[in-house]
C-alpha cells in the first residue's frame, strides 16, 4: 500500500490493517452492548451508500447496534442540529462525516467532550485535535488520488497545452488535497502545461463555474475536477459549447464508469474504495470502543481508472456488476 | 539601531520636531502599546481593567482607545457582564486585523497554514518533503503553497508576517524581532537569501525559530500547555530536543539554543554516546531492522519480506500492535530520554511534561517508558503534582508555535512602537530598509544577468 498525501496535522497514515478486528476482539465488542450513530454529508450518493453498508455490516459483525443515520444534505445547520439531539441520546460512539469546517467544528468537539467517542470521515474541521476531539480520522489517500487523476490525464496533454482545474471553494480537507497533488504533479512533470483555475462555491454551480472557466481561457485542452458529480456537470457544458476534450476525475461514479467506457471525454478516473473505508471506519470505532489506541489517520490508497481496467474496478469498488451500458460499450456484451 | 528614524515619523509623513512639545503621536506611543497588549493578551478587557492595570488616567484611556479602535486593532462593540450598575463595554483585540502565514520544515515534510493574529489557524496542509533538496527548491515549493492559501483565503484581512518552524537551533543575537537576513540554519542556506525572497514576495517581515520552539509555543497555547505556565516539551525524532516554558513565557537562552539535550551523552551497559544516537528514531529504526533480520520481530520481518523499508513509524506502530521486539525498542529508547528529563524536571520544577514528535505520538510505550523513569529519578515534590502527557497536536503545533513567535514578535514592544501608529508591521522601519535593500540587490542581480552591469572602463 502507497499513501502519497500526510494527515490533517501531518500524519503518516496508517493502513486499515492496523485496525483489524481479532475474533475475541469482536467477542468483547459483543458483550459491550455498544450503540452507534452515523451522521452523513449525504445518503443519496452511491458513495454514501457504500460507505454506509461497510459500516453497518462491520458494527453488525462485533453486535454494535446503528441506533441513527441522519442524512445532513450538505447543510452545516442540519449537522449540528442532528449532532446536538444524538449528544442527548448519548450512544457510544458517533461517525461523522463534517460538512464544514468552522462552522461544524464546535458541534464535533462537544460530541468528545460529552464523553462519545467521535470518528470522522474525510474531513476534520480546524482546531479539532486527534485524542482530544476525535479519536480517528479515516479517508480516502485524497492527495495520491490527485495525483493519479494527473498522471491519468497527462499522457492526453499535447505540449504547451493549457489545462483547466475545475476546484472546490469550500475548506474541506479531501478536495483541498486533490487540487493540490494534481497540480503539484503537474507542475514537476509537466512544466509545460499552463494550468487555469476555477472554483465552484457548490455543486449547483460546478456547470457555470466551468462555463465561466472554459469561456475565459477558450485554449484550455484538457479538464480535472475534483469528483464525479462536478465533473458530469462540466462535460454537458462542454458538450454545450461543442468543445472535446479530455477529462480526469476523482469517484467512480456509475455516469464515470459509463463516461470512461465511452472513450471521451473522461479518460482517467482515480477512484476511491467507499466500502473498505466504511469498513476501515467501524473497526477503528470498535477498536476506540474497546479503549484501546487507534491510529489518528487510517487512509486507503486510490485506484486508477481506465478504459481499460473500467470493469474489474467497478466491481472492486462498488460490488456490484458494472452497468449494462460499460459491458455494451466495451463489447463484453451484445 | 540607531539610524532607525523615531516613531513617531512612520506613517505621519512628517520629520521629528527637535523643538517645543512633543506630537500627541510622539508621545502616545508607549501608552498605545501598553493598552493594545494588555487587551491583546486577555489582562483587561474593560476600560476600568486597562485603568486599574495601566495606572493611565480615564482620558487618556478613552483617546487611545479611540486610536486603536480607528487603527481597527480594538473593539468595543459588545457589552460585558454587569457588577452592579451599568453593564461595561468589552474592549476586544481585533484578531482579524492581519494574517499571518506559516511552515514547518522538517527533514521529511513541509506543513503551510495560515492563522490570524490571535495564533488560531484558520487553515493548514501537510505534504511530504525532501529538506535535503536545493533550498531554491524548497523555497519555490513554499511560496507556490503560500500562493495557493492565500488565494483560498482571498478577500481576506491583509498579510502581516510570516513565521518558519526550522529542524535546528537559530542563533538569535536579540537585535531584531524578525529576521533581516536569511540565518545559516541548514546546509546552503548561507548561499540563498531565503528571507529576503519571502519578504520580497509577500511584502510581510519573516521570523524563524527551531522547531522545538515553535512545537512548544503551540502547545503551550493550543494544545496540552493551554492554562499552564511551567512546561517542558521534548521532541523525539531524528533530533531530541527540549522546549522550556518559563511563568508563561519560552526560555530561548543566551543564543536562542536552550534545550539541546540530544548532546546529553548516556550509557547502556557497555554502550555509551549521545542521547539522540541511543535514543532517537534513527536508532529506533536500526534496531527495528536489526530485529527484523535476526528474526526476532514478527512484523518487521513480515514487512521485510515483502521487500519494504523499515522506519521508526513502523516500529512504533509493531510496538503498538504488540511485537514484543518492538516494545522493547520503544522501552529502551524512553528509559534513556526519561532518565535525562527527570534531571531537568529536578532542577526546573515543571507543572507538565510533555513528549511530542512522530514517535512518541503515534504510541503509548515510549511514554510509559519515559513517564517510569522520570517518576522514579524525581523529588517527591517534583513528581507529586507533575503530568506527563503525549502531543495531541501532530505537526500543527509548530504550525501555531509559528504563529504565536510571529504575533509575540510584532507585538513586542520595542516593534511595535515603532508601527503602530500606522496600522502595519510593514511600517517598521528595519523592514522598509530591507525591502529597499533586497530591491537593489534584485536590481543589480537582473542587471548582472542581462549584461548590463557597469564594466571597468578599458584601457
Amino acid at each position: 500500500m502507497t499513501i502519497s498525501g500526510l494527515g490533517p496535522h501531518g500524519e503518516r497514515a496508517s493502513a486499515p490493517e492496523r485496525v483489524l478486528l481479532l475474533p475475541e476482539d469482536m467477542q468483547r465488542a459483543r458483550d459491550g452492548n455498544f450503540r452507534v450513530a452515523i451522521v452523513l454529508h449525504t445518503l443519496a450518493s452511491d458513495w454514501a451508500k457504500q460507505q454506509l453498508a461497510g459500516i453497518v455490516g462491520t458494527l453488525g459483525n462485533c453486535g454494535v447496534a446503528v441506533i441513527d443515520v441522519v442524512d445532513c444534505g450538505f447543510a452545516p445547520e442540519a449537522q449540528i442540529e442532528a449532532l446536538e439531539r444524538l449528544i442527548r441520546e448519548a450512544p457510544d460512539a458517533i461517525i461523522s462525516l463534517p460538512v464544514a469546517n468552522a462552522k461544524v467544528a464546535a458541534a464535533h468537539a462537544q460530541v468528545s467532550a460529552a464523553g462519545i467517542r467521535l470518528v470522522l470521515l474525510e474531513n476534520v474541521p480546524t482546531g479539532l485535535l486527534p485524542g482530544k476531539d476525535y479519536v480517528s480520522l479515516v479517508s480516502a489517500d485524497n492527495f495520491g488520488l490527485g495525483k493519479i487523476a494527473a498522471e491519468g490525464l497527462s499522457p492526453h496533454l499535447a505540449k504547451n497545452a493549457e489545462v483547466g482545474v475545475l476546484g472546490y471553494d469550500a475548506d474541506f480537507f479531501a478536495t483541498n488535497e486533490r487540487e493540490i497533488a494534481f497540480v503539484k504533479w503537474m507542475q514537476i512533470n509537466r512544466p509545460d502545461l499552463k494550468l487555469r483555475i476555477r472554483r465552484f462555491p457548490s455543486l449547483p454551480d460546478a456547470g457555470s463555474t466551468g462555463r465561466a472557466l472554459l469561456s475565459a481561457f477558450p485554449e484550455v485542452a484538457g479538464l480535472f475536477i475534483v469528483w464525479d458529480t462536478p465533473a458530469m456537470a462540466a462535460a454537458q457544458v462542454m458538450q454545450s459549447m461543442s468543445k472535446a476534450m479530455p477529462m480526469a476525475t476523482v469517484d467512480l461514479g456509475r455516469d464515470a464508469a459509463i463516461g470512461l467506457a465511452a472513450g471521451g471525454p473522461l479518460v482517467a478516473v482515480a477512484a476511491q474504495q467507499p466500502f473498505r473505508q466504511g469498513e476501515a471506519a467501524a473497526s477503528t470505532t470498535v477498536t476506540a470502543l474497546l479503549n484501546r489506541l487507534p491510529p489518528a489517520w487510517v487512509a486507503l490508497p486510490g485506484i486508477s481508472v481506465t478504459p481499460a481496467n473500467v470493469v474489474e474496478c467497478f466491481q472492486m469498488v462498488w460490488r456490484m456488476p458494472a452497468p449494462r451500458e460499460v459491458l455494451l460499450r466495451l463489447n463484453l456484451i451484445h | 539601531m540607531k539610524d532607525v528614524p523615531s516613531t513617531a515619523t512612520v506613517g505621519t509623513g512628517l520629520p521629528p520636531r527637535r523643538k517645543g512639545r512633543p506630537r500627541v503621536s510622539e508621545t502616545a506611543a508607549p501608552s498605545l502599546v501598553e493598552i493594545l497588549n494588555l487587551v491583546r493578551t486577555g489582562k483587561a478587557t474593560t476600560r476600568q481593567e486597562i485603568e486599574r492595570r495601566s495606572e493611565l488616567g480615564r482620558a487618556v484611556v478613552a483617546d487611545r482607545l479611540g486610536t486603536l479602535s480607528e487603527l481597527g486593532l480594538i473593539d468595543e462593540s459588545e457589552l460585558g457582564a454587569a457588577t452592579g450598575g451599568r453593564a461595561p463595554r468589552l474592549v476586544r483585540f481585533m484578531s482579524d486585523r492581519g494574517r499571518i502565514l506559516v511552515a514547518t520544515l522538517d527533514q521529511t515534510a513541509l506543513g503551510v497554514g495560515i492563522a490570524n493574529l490571535s495564533g488560531d489557524l484558520l487553515m493548514e496542509h501537510h505534504e511530504a518533503a525532501d529538506l535535503t533538496q536545493p533550498v531554491s527548491d524548497l523555497c519555490e515549493r513554499l511560496m507556490t503553497l503560500f500562493r495557493w492559501i492565500l488565494d483560498r483565503q482571498s478577500g481576506g484581512p491583509d498579510l502581516w508576517g510570516m513565521s518558519i518552524s526550522v529542524p535546528g537551533a537559530v542563533p538569535d543575537g536579540g537585535e531584531t524581532h524578525f529576521q533581516t537576513t536569511t540565518p545559516t540554519v541548514l546546509p546552503g542556506w548561507e548561499s540563498f537569501p531565503l528571507v529576503e525572497t519571502l519578504a520580497d514576495t509577500f511584502d510581510a517581515p519573516v521570523w524563524i525559530r527551531s522547531s522545538v520552539e515553535t512545537m512548544t509555543m503551540g502547545e503551550l497555547h493550543a494544545g496540552a500547555g493551554i492554562n499552564h505556565r511551567t512546561m517542558l516539551l521534548v521532541k523525539v525524532g531524528k533530533r531530541i530536543g527540549a522546549g522550556l516554558i518559563s511563568d508563561g513565557e519560552l526560555y530561548r537562552g543566551a543564543q536562542g539554543a536552550a534545550g539541546l539535550i540530544g548532546s546529553v551523552p548516556v550509557t547502556v551497559g557497555q554502550r555509551s554516546g549521545t542521547l539522540e544516537t541511543m535514543a532517537g528514531s534513527d536508532h529506533i529504526e536500526r534496531e527495528g531492522r536489526a530485529a527484523a533480520e535476526r528474526g526476532a520481530s514478527e512484523i518487521l520481518g513480515d514487512q521485510m519480506r515483502r521487500g519494504n523499508e523499515i522506519t521508526a513509524i513502523d516500529v512504533a506502530n509493531a510496538a503498538q500492535m504488540g511485537d514484543a521486539a518492538a516494545i522493547e525498542i520503544l522501552s529502551q529508547s524512553g528509559r534513556l530520554i526519561g532518565q535525562v528529563i527527570a534531571t531537568l524536571a529536578n532542577m526546573l520544577n515543571p507543572e507538565l511534561i510533555v513528549l511530542s514528535g512522530s514517535i512518541a505520538q503515534t504510541n503509548d510505550i515510549l511514554l510509559a517508558s519515559a513517564r517510569e523513569a522520570i517518576y522514579g529519578a524525581s523529588h517527591p515534590l517534583v513528581s507529586r503534582d507533575l503530568q506527563i502527557v503525549r502531543s495531541q497536536m501532530g505537526n500543527s503545533s509548530g504550525l501555531v508555535g509559528a504563529a504565536m513567535v510571529a504575533t509575540e514578535g510584532m507585538f513586542a514592544p520595542p516593534m511595535l512602537r515603532d508601527w503602530i501608529m500606522s496600522g502595519k508591521p510593514q511600517a517598521q522601519p528595519l523592514f522598509q530598509q530591507l525591502k529597499a535593500r533586497t530591491a537593489q540587490q534584485l536590481k543589480a542581480g537582473a542587471a548582472r544577468q542581462q549584461g548590463r552591469a557597469p564594466s571597468p572602463p578599458k584601457s
